[in-house]
């Protein structure tokens, strides 16, 4: 019986790779969302997320019409030396599995356990996808799995496959 | 499979990790050491059969290394993470 699910390859994001302590970070760029408080977890505002994703490590994702806005307000060519700040929005690729069935599609490829009592709804990790390191994170009704961008045909024919 | 304890992530799957090899000993001052002791540290690596002291990476997760001990009989985590960094 094939699964539940719907996967969809999403368009590209506006993604920056932030390191620095978060009270640094914060001072350079107040326009920054709240810092999570927990890691591996996750804050949103209407149009970004920012992922707590490793010590003093974070990522923030925004729609790409963002993108030229936030360049310039996190001014990644001019942070001073204890953060740096990358773009990265065209180095990942995000798939969207969502369903009745999206836990257990994702557990095809994934160890990680995504029962919602110990993955919330602002959870967001990363880890092994197919065997590639990936950005697992909630989304409404599922999760978005994030994998390098040349992978990206790769992963989606392994879901395709799954889910067959 | 090993559930391995990252100290940032809690436990995870060994999968996700990268072998960084046992600890290996201090060095010696070479000049304060026998030949023999010395061409055992740079030859010799732990190799017990119980317990070893091993550096761990999790490469797919947040970059942390991180050390262990694994009782090389059992696979089981007999302690650690002591650190993290």
């Amino acid at each position: 019986m094939p699964y539940d699910v719907i996967i969809d390859r999403l368009p590209i994001f506006a993604l920056f790779d932030l390191k620095g302590r978060r009270e640094d970070l914060a001072k350079w760029a107040p326009s920054l969302p709240d810092f999570p408080g927990k890691p591996n977890t996750m804050t949103r505002t209407e149009k970004t997320a920012l992922f707590f994703i490793g010590p003093d490590r974070w990522l923030l994702r925004a729609e790409i019409e963002l993108e030229d806005a936030l360049v310039r307000a996190l001014r990644p060519s001019e942070a001073p030396a204890d953060i740096s700040i990358v773009t990265v929005s065209d180095t990942m690729t995000f798939f969207r599995i969502t369903g009745p069935d999206a836990g257990a599609v994702v557990s095809i490829g994934c160890p990680l356990d995504t029962h919602p009592d110990t993955f919330g709804p602002d959870a967001v990790t990363y880890s092994e996808f197919f065997g590639l390191r990936s950005l697992i994170l909630r989304c409404d009704g599922g999760f978005d799995c994030a994998v390098e961008q040349s992978f990206g045909d790769m992963v989606a024919d392994h879901l395709t496959r799954a889910i067959a | 499979m090993m559930n391995i304890p990252c100290p940032y992530c809690g436990p995870r799957n060994e999968g996700e990790f990268a072998f960084g090899g046992p600890v290996k000993p201090d060095r010696p001052d070479p000049n304060a050491v026998s030949e023999e002791d010395w061409v055992t540290y740079l030859t010799q690596v732990p190799n017990p059969l119980g317990p070893v002291q091993e550096r761990w990476w999790h490469v797919k997760g947040c970059g942390t290394w991180l050390t262990i001990w694994r009782d090389t009989r059992t696979h089981d985590i007999v302690d650690g993470p002591s650190d993290a960094g």
